[in-house]
C-alpha cells in the first residue's frame, strides 16, 4: 500500500470513489470554535432584537412600533431593555477578550489569520470567476479553496473589523467615555458598524441554512465533522492538506509496527472512529444525537457543569429555592414515622416541624424532586447503556467491607447534613450558588475533611 | 410578572414542576458519572477532578444567572430562599460529612 498520490488539481470521480468520499467524515471544526459561534449567533440575536426595539426615535427608528412596544413590554421598561441590552453585550466583550487572550496561539492564530482573512491568489482569481459565473460571463471552474473560500473569507474580514468598532462604541455610550460628541458619533458608528455585519450576515445565514449545497458546512458547526467529497469538491487546497497529514501519519504508524498488516483500508479505519456502526442509513441530526446520548462515556465536565448551573438557575427561577437532597429524605423518614406513631413525631421538636398538622410532609419540592432524580439518573444511565447491577469498590477490599464502609459512611454524612440543615446539593451548591457564608464553610469543610481523610483510607479505595 | 413563580402554582403545577427539576438534575448527575463511587472517591486522590468541575461551572452558571436576572428586573431575589448561616454547626456538620464522604464513597 504506497502513498497514494495526492492530485495536485482536482479530477473528476467516479461514482464509487465519490460514493465512499461521501461516507467519510473528516475533522473541520475544533468544539471551541463551534461554541463561539454558537455563542456569539446568540449574542448577535438577543444584541440585535434589542438594540432594534431601542431606537425609538421616530427620526431613526427602524422597527415597527408595534415591535418596540412589544419587546418593551416584555421587558417591562425601557431602562431594563437597555439594561440588558448592555449587560449582554459586556459579557460578549468579556467572554471574547478572555477567549482571544487564552485561544489566541491554540486557535485564532491559525484560525483567524491563516484560514479565515488572508487572500491568496487563488482566492482573488476565485471571486473574479465568481462574479463573471453569476453574471454568466464565463463557464470556467471555480479555483480550488483553502478550507474557507474568498467568500467566507471576506465575510471574515468584515465581522473582525467591526467587531472592534461595536464593541469599542458599546463601551463609550455605556460609561460616557470621554464627551458628548464622541458619545454622539459612538451612537453612528456602532450602528453603521451592526449594519454591515447585518448586510453579511444575510449572505451567511442564507447559505448556511438555506442553500442546498452548503448543507454539509451548516451541520459541520454542529458537529465538527464535513463528508470528504464535500471538502474535494469545495475545499479542494484543504482537502489536499488533509490527506497529506493523513499520509504522514500512515507512514509513521507503518514505520512504527513494520510487521502490522494493513489489513483495512484506511479508509475505513478513520471512518469508524467518527461514527457509529451504521445498521440502518441514519440522518445527520440522528447520528448525532446517538453520539451525544447513547455514547457510554461520560459527558465533559464543563459541559454537565452548565447543564447542571442551568437546572438550577431554573429551580431558583420557578420554585425560588434551590435543589436540595437531604432534606428529602428527612421528609421520607417523618412521614413513615407519622404513620406509625404520630403522636411521637408530633412530640419531637425537630420532626414535628415537618409533619404540620393537616399537611403531609410528602407535600414538598425537595421530595417530588427526588422521585425526578430517580428517574433522570436512570433514564441517563439507561440511555447509556450503563444500568446494572455491581458494587463500587476498591481493588483490595471485599464486598462486605464495602457494605460496612458504605452504612458507616452514610450515616455520619446523614448526620453531618442535617447538622447543617443540608447536603452537598442543597447547601454546598444551592447555597454557595447565591453565595449563603454558610454553605462556602460547609463546602470548604466537605473538601478539607475528605482531603485530609482520604490518606488515611486509601487502602479501601486504591 | 416577576420570578419566582411557585407562590402561584396549584399544588399539582407545584409537584410536576419539582418532579421536572429532578429529572434534569439525576440526568445531569449521571451524565458526569456521579452514579459511580469510584469516580466521586477519585477526586480526594487527585486522580479525577470531575466533581469538582461540574460543581464549580454548575455554581457559577447559577450564580451569574440569578444575577443577570436580578439586575434586569425578572427575579426577585428577596422571594428567593437563601440558607442561613449557622457557623458552627455547618463547619462540623461539613467535616462529618466529608469523612463519610470519603468513608461511604457517595
Amino acid at each position: 500500500m504506497g502513498a497514494e498520490s495526492i492530485p495536485r488539481m482536482p479530477v473528476p470521480l467516479t461514482a464509487e470513489r465519490a460514493e465512499a468520499m461521501s461516507q467519510r467524515l473528516i475533522k473541520k471544526h475544533h468544539v471551541a470554535i463551534m461554541l463561539l459561534h454558537w455563542f456569539n449567533a446568540t449574542v448577535w440575536l438577543t444584541e440585535l432584537a434589542t438594540g432594534g426595539a431601542l431606537i425609538s426615535s421616530p427620526h431613526f427608528r427602524i422597527a415597527p412600533y408595534w415591535y418596540i412596544s412589544m419587546v418593551q413590554g416584555f421587558f417591562g421598561t425601557r431602562a431594563n431593555m437597555l439594561r440588558f441590552h448592555i449587560t449582554v453585550g459586556l459579557t460578549w466583550l468579556v467572554v471574547f477578550l478572555v477567549y482571544g487572550t487564552f485561544g489566541f496561539r491554540t486557535y485564532l492564530r491559525r484560525e483567524v489569520v491563516e484560514n479565515e482573512v488572508k487572500l491568496d491568489a487563488d482566492d482573488w482569481r476565485w471571486l473574479w470567476v465568481r462574479l463573471r459565473l453569476i453574471l454568466k460571463r464565463t463557464d470556467e471552474s471555480l479555483p480550488p479553496q483553502g478550507v474557507y473560500n474568498a467568500g467566507q473569507k471576506m465575510f471574515a474580514a468584515l465581522v473582525y473589523t467591526m467587531i472592534p468598532v461595536i464593541m469599542l462604541s458599546g463601551l463609550v455610550m455605556t460609561f460616557h467615555l470621554v464627551s458628548t460628541p464622541l458619545v454622539q458619533w459612538a451612537i453612528v458608528a456602532h450602528f453603521a458598524a451592526v449594519g454591515m455585519i447585518v448586510s453579511g450576515l444575510m449572505i451567511h445565514v442564507y447559505m448556511g441554512a438555506v442553500f442546498p449545497e452548503e448543507k454539509p458546512a451548516f451541520f459541520s458547526m454542529l458537529t465538527g465533522m464535513v463528508n470528504e467529497l464535500y471538502a474535494y469538491r469545495h475545499h479542494f487546497k484543504w482537502w489536499q492538506e488533509v490527506k497529506m497529514q493523513e499520509q504522514i501519519w500512515k507512514r509513521e504508524v507503518i514505520e512504527e509496527k513494520p510487521e502490522a498488516p494493513p489489513a483495512e483500508p484506511p479508509e475505513a479505519r478513520l471512518t469508524t472512529e467518527a461514527e457509529p456502526p451504521p445498521s440502518r442509513p441514519q440522518s445527520r441530526l440522528g447520528s448525532l444525537l446517538q453520539r451525544t446520548f447513547r455514547a457510554p462515556e461520560y459527558w465533559p465536565p464543563y459541559v454537565v457543569g452548565v447543564g447542571l448551573g442551568l437546572t438550577l438557575l431554573a429551580s431558583f427561577v420557578i420554585m425560588g429555592e434551590g435543589l436540595g437532597a437531604s432534606g428529602g429524605f428527612t421528609r421520607y423518614l417523618v412521614a413513615i414515622l407519622a404513620w406509625i406513631s404520630p403522636h411521637y413525631v408530633a412530640a419531637n421538636g425537630y420532626w414535628s416541624e415537618y409533619a404540620q398538622p393537616g399537611q403531609s410532609p410528602l407535600i414538598n419540592f425537595l421530595v417530588f424532586e427526588l422521585i425526578g432524580v430517580l428517574l433522570g439518573g436512570f433514564i441517563s444511565g439507561w440511555l447509556a447503556r450503563r444500568v446494572r447491577f455491581a458494587v463500587d469498590k476498591g481493588p483490595h477490599v471485599t464486598k462486605l467491607t464495602r457494605y460496612v464502609m458504605a452504612l458507616a459512611g452514610g450515616t455520619l454524612m446523614g448526620f453531618g447534613a442535617r447538622l447543617a440543615r443540608g447536603c452537598t446539593s442543597g447547601l454546598a451548591l444551592s447555597g454557595g450558588a447565591v453565595l449563603a457564608a454558610g454553605a462556602w464553610v460547609f463546602m470548604l469543610a466537605v473538601f478539607a475533611a475528605g482531603f485530609a481523610g482520604a490518606y488515611f483510607i486509601r487502602r479501601f479505595w486504591l | 410578572m416577576s420570578a419566582p413563580f411557585a407562590a402561584s402554582f396549584s399544588v399539582t403545577t407545584y409537584l410536576a414542576t419539582a418532579l421536572v427539576l429532578g429529572l434534569f438534575f439525576g440526568f445531569f448527575l449521571e451524565r458526569a458519572g456521579f452514579s459511580s463511587a469510584l469516580k466521586l472517591t477519585a477526586q480526594f486522590y487527585f486522580k479525577d477532578f470531575a466533581v469538582l468541575k461540574v460543581m464549580f461551572t454548575a455554581i457559577v452558571v447559577a450564580m451569574l444567572g440569578i444575577v443577570y436576572l436580578s439586575l434586569i428586573g425578572w427575579l426577585n431575589m428577596s422571594q428567593v430562599y437563601v440558607p442561613a448561616t449557622f457557623l458552627w454547626p455547618q463547619l462540623v456538620g461539613g467535616l462529618l460529612l466529608g469523612v463519610g464522604f470519603i468513608i461511604g464513597g457517595y
